[in-house]
């Protein structure tokens, strides 16, 4: 991400009229990419009939009984928390198995080791959603039906073929020189690893992170089939619950929606770098 | 190190439940008599609170049951409830749907009843009990719980203002209309974008037009939809399309209840569950009904009516004592009476006293019906009927079909299962 | 002694990699692969709604391609499927491209532009798609209104509700969430481009569009490559948004059905007027796995033998 602002001679300077067309065009673009969302946060502060009526006049940013109902009425709170657990849980785990697997593959040879490589990637293409009744089979087996430990599993098993792609790429780039002066001073392997390896690869680790909680957070599919307690499931899930059988309370719906969106659109206006390294993973070399 | 605390916590809390399950087991097994708790499964998650008071109702009653109420989104319902099935769990007590599987797909998953077992099946009409009958086995599996009525809800306020009433034929319907219209009013607030919005608007407008002897025609294998009973009626459709909501084409179903709600449509052509929605949304509105009008004067007067699930109990449930005797009080007239008030919709069983004028209305309508003809007998094989009614009526609503193509390919569908349509 | 040691050393090194390995591997073969492997063999089984019957070779595999009535909605919703692909590859990757380049040359504010342009690519779907929905309302909505705001009033229309004009609005508000990946994959391909590749292309005098389209695409390829993947798979899986906007029976008349609405319509039945069909649904599901996973392997490599290494 090297910017070139700076440089003497720009290649193209900002006053040139390209760069005008360029600027304005964008100007453009951003309305139309930040408007929608401006307007799912004037939603929250109406009631339904206000929304249908008039859908983009300001709130009164006073009318705050949408959240109020969401606060006192709903579960939103602890289908907040569960999200947070469930969630953060998966990304540890997926974390910690996945860098294992990838320091194993990256580090080290052993027959095999391409397959296994091979193996997690092709794990990037597979649709688990079309496999959720034998899945859902599993899990009863298990007993893990019905449990935040069952999401967690899943969304560990989906988040560690990326995981392993991201963090093999980066191990495989370390210098052999490292460990080799370390196993020289008689280090053990697991020490290697854990004291000189890992702590150059907080950087991948935080891009792999973000490009599994994403999609985790915003999940529907699974908690849905997975999770029938209430007390359980999650924020995209409980959301659903405000939809009923034959009314939507759009105020309401976009509330919960705003405070569904808020945790991840406020970490990614602080860390939109971090955020869209992590997000084009994998796309990006 | 939080998120790890919190695994912890959740292997903890397992192994926890292990241990209480593991304990209940053994005094389950020293004391049966001990307190029972048993689950039920609905797709109604607004009914929680009624559910609440219904329920402490039956503990009344058996002061030794406790039962726990989950509810799931309507739309998903199937898929979980049928998983879970699948799987061997599931609750004790099952809200299941009527007609054809029960939305279980076999009967090997349900408990199967009688009046032996459940004497309150007396208290339901036969149409009643044939809902909840499954296709495959011919055996009943679930005590019925509501009837869902198709007809016409009207502002009566909006009615006054423009001085109309409501209308009895056809061609008053589209004066009283057109009358709407003229004064700036929105005859109906209808939309058509939600797909199954259209099989309703035909069970609610045309069904005195397409009338009860035709049913009977085509289950006797004597007609089709080709009919010109049927054909008519649609045509008679398009002459109203054009008092629907504005754009309706792209109006979905929560934005077409939302026009009537707020009063700005003077009609809705629906189900009677929409009353309890309308008045929920907009304590205000003064409603009435009609049921669909007839062709001419003197013809009878029919409303569309199906019945909207039942509770069965799940055949993978170690408490069937318990949840039979749930059961048998949700057929009982304390039941139905308390569900029909609390919850404003139509249980069958008789004697039930409805504090509600427009239910006891929409009782009354109910003596003269026709069955919700798709529901009720074409919603066993895909093609269903509904699926084929509800994409030819949209179509042709849109102006891309005729009323004779749309019955045409209906019959056709149909036709790839149903043997008396085949020729 | 040193055979020993030397033996005891690779066993402890085995014993090692096989920590380090063997668990992430349990966990995919029994959450990943076991699961999808029973769903491939479940579709070689008639099923009534989801409770399995006799095994029916592949009799649903022929049913949904070939057919009574399967037939004409698979095709139906495969047609729909390629449209939606090739329409996202104009108004998204094709837009996305032109986006980056745009922030590429560094003009004014281009760092605020590029935290924007991704904002919505970290929403939801659900939160998308009923945005959109309310935003397409023919009589209450955001696009109407400003039609007439700007005196175009007579093409106000109800966009969701028309065979013409439906999957189109699907694929702009798709467009809309993800045009933000595409343009900042690019923009990471364009900036390692050498910059004296462009500065030679300056003195040549080449101007801005010969230089985008001239030396800037042939040499983002592999951002094309990957980009170009991701859209045909995320095309052919396509689910939620439609789901979402347009109803699980791709209304109007199955005008928005695509193979994904199919799929999940006949496993697990439409509450409002199907039933289940576990067999049938799982065949297509094979299918399309089958689809996607072929045609995606032909793409990459195609595009990778194009692409030139810098």
């Amino acid at each position: 991400m090297t910017s070139h602002a700076a440089t003497a001679d720009p290649l193209f300077p900002r006053s040139s009229a390209g760069s005008l067309i360029a600027a304005a065009l964008l100007i453009g673009n951003s309305v139309l990419m930040l408007y929608p969302i401006v307007i799912m946060v004037f939603s929250a502060f109406k009631t339904t009939a206000e929304i249908f009526d008039a859908p983009f006049a300001l709130p009164d940013f006073t009318y705050v009984e949408n959240f109020a109902r969401i606060w006192g009425e709903t579960s939103l709170p602890g289908y907040f928390v569960n999200s947070v657990v469930i969630t953060g849980t998966s990304i540890l785990l997926t974390l910690m198995l996945g860098t294992m697997g990838a320091y194993g593959l990256a580090r080290y040879s052993f027959p095999g080791n391409s397959a296994i490589f091979m193996f997690f990637l092709a794990g990037l293409m597979l649709p688990l959603k079309l496999a959720v009744i034998p899945l859902f089979l599993q899990m009863r087996d298990f007993g893990l039906l019905d449990t935040r430990l069952g999401l967690i599993l899943i969304y560990t098993a989906m988040g560690l073929p990326s995981t392993i792609f991201i963090m093999t790429g980066f191990l495989r780039t370390l210098p052999v020189e490292l460990e080799e002066a370390a196993r020289i001073d008689g280090a053990s392997e697991p020490r290697i690893m854990l004291s000189i390896m890992l702590p150059l690869s907080i950087p991948p680790m935080v891009i792999a992170a973000i490009q599994n909680a994403v999609p985790t957070w915003n999940d529907f599919f699974f908690p849905l089939v997975f999770i029938q307690t209430d007390a359980r499931k999650t924020l995209p899930q409980g959301l659903s619950v405000f939809m009923g059988e034959y009314t939507t309370d759009w105020g309401m719906l976009f509330a919960g929606l705003t405070i569904a969106a808020l945790p991840l659109t406020l970490v990614y206006i602080l860390m939109s770098r971090q955020f869209i390294r992590g997000m084009t993973a994998g796309a990006v070399k | 190190m939080l998120a790890g605390n919190m695994t912890k916590s959740i292997v903890r809390r397992t192994i926890g439940k292990l241990a209480l399950t593991m304990f209940v087991a053994a005094t389950a097994l020293a004391a049966p008599a001990q307190a029972e708790d048993i689950t039920m499964w609905s797709w109604r998650q607004e009914d929680k609170a009624a559910y609440a008071k219904l329920i402490a109702a039956f503990r009344k009653h058996h002061p030794d049951i406790n039962v726990k109420f989950e509810a799931f989104e309507a739309a998903n319902y199937n898929t979980v409830l049928s998983t879970a099935l699948a799987g061997g769990t599931g609750p004790d007590v099952v809200q299941v749907r009527a007609y054809g599987t029960l939305g279980v797909g076999k009967p090997d998953y349900l408990v199967p009843l009688d009046k032996t077992m459940v004497p309150e099946f007396a208290n339901f009409p036969d149409s009643a009990i044939a809902a909840e009958t499954m296709r495959a086995d011919g055996k009943l599996y679930a005590v019925p719980l509501a009837s869902q009525t198709m007809l016409i809800i009207y502002n009566k306020e909006l009615f006054e203002k423009a001085g109309v009433t409501p209308p009895n034929t056809w061609d008053e319907l589209v004066t009283v209309s057109k009358t709407l219209k003229e004064k700036g009013i929105n005859p109906f607030g209808n939309g058509t974008a939600t797909a199954w919005q259209n099989e309703t608007i035909v069970g609610a407008l045309l069904s005195s037009q397409i009338g009860a002897q035709f049913e009977q025609d085509v289950l006797a294998g004597k007609a089709d939809f080709t009919d010109a009973r049927f054909v008519g009626a649609l045509t008679r459709l398009n002459e109203i399309k054009d008092y629907f909501a504005p754009n309706f084409s792209g109006v979905d179903y929560a934005a077409s209840q939302q026009l009537f709600a707020a009063g700005r449509a003077a009609m809705f052509a629906g189900g009677s569950f929409e009353i309890a929605n309308f008045l929920r949304q907009n304590p205000k509105l003064k409603l009435g009904l009609f049921p669909s009008p007839v062709a001419k004067a003197g013809d009878p007067k029919l409303v569309a009516l199906y019945y909207d699930g039942g509770y069965a109990i799940n055949a993978a449930s170690k408490k069937r004592e318990a949840a039979l005797k749930f059961l048998r009080f949700i057929g009982t007239p304390e039941f139905g009476t308390a569900f029909s008030n609390d919850l404003q919709n139509i249980s069958p069983i008789k004697g039930v006293n409805f504090e509600n004028p427009l239910l006891k209305e929409v009782a009354t309508l109910n003596q003269s019906a026709m069955s919700y003809i798709m529901l009720v007998n074409f919603r066993y094989q895909e093609p269903t009927g509904s699926v084929l009614l509800q994409s030819g009526v949209q179509k042709m609503l849109a102006g891309k079909a005729t009323p004779a193509e749309v019955g045409a390919e209906i019959t056709k569908g149909i036709a790839t299962y149903y043997a008396p349509f085949k020729k | 002694m040193q055979t020993d040691y030397r033996n005891r050393e690779r066993r402890r090194r085995a014993a090692w990699i096989a920590f380090l390995i063997l668990p992430p591997l349990a966990i995919m073969l029994t959450f990943v692969v076991w699961p999808l492997l029973s769903a491939l063999s479940a579709a070689f089984y008639r099923w009534e709604g989801m409770a399995q019957g006799e095994f029916v070779g592949l009799k649903n595999f022929a049913d949904v391609l070939f057919g009574d009535h399967f037939a004409a909605l698979t095709w139906r919703a495969f047609r729909h499927n390629l449209f939606v692909f090739f329409a996202l590859f104009v108004v998204q990757n094709s837009v996305g491209f032109l986006l980056a380049w745009f922030i590429y040359r560094e003009p004014f504010g281009f760092r605020f532009h590029r935290i924007a342009i991704f904002m919505p690519v970290i929403l939801s779907t659900v939160l998308v798609g009923f945005l959109w929905k309310l935003f397409l309302d023919p009589n209450f909505g955001l696009v109407n209104q400003l039609l007439e705001m700007i005196g175009l009033g007579q093409l106000r229309q109800p966009w969701l509700g028309q065979e013409t004009t439906a999957l189109p609005a699907l694929v702009l508000a798709n467009a809309w969430h993800w045009v933000g990946f595409p343009a900042l994959v690019y923009l990471a391909g364009m900036q390692r481009i050498p910059r004296e590749i462009l500065e030679a292309a300056k003195l040549d005098g080449c101007n801005g569009w010969q230089m985008l389209t001239r030396v800037v695409w042939p040499l983002v390829t592999p951002s094309t490559t990957i980009t170009l993947t991701l859209l045909f798979i995320g095309a052919f899986n396509w689910f939620e948004l439609p789901y979402i906007m347009a109803g699980l029976d791709g209304s109007p008349y199955g005008s928005t059905d695509v193979l994904g609405l199919y799929f999940y319509r006949t496993a697990f039945g439409n509450q409002t007027a199907g039933l289940q069909d576990f067999g049938h649904g799982n065949a297509l599901a094979v299918l399309m796995f089958l689809f996607i996973a072929a045609v995606a392997t032909v793409i990459t490599q195609y595009l990778r033998k194009r692409e030139i290494a810098l």
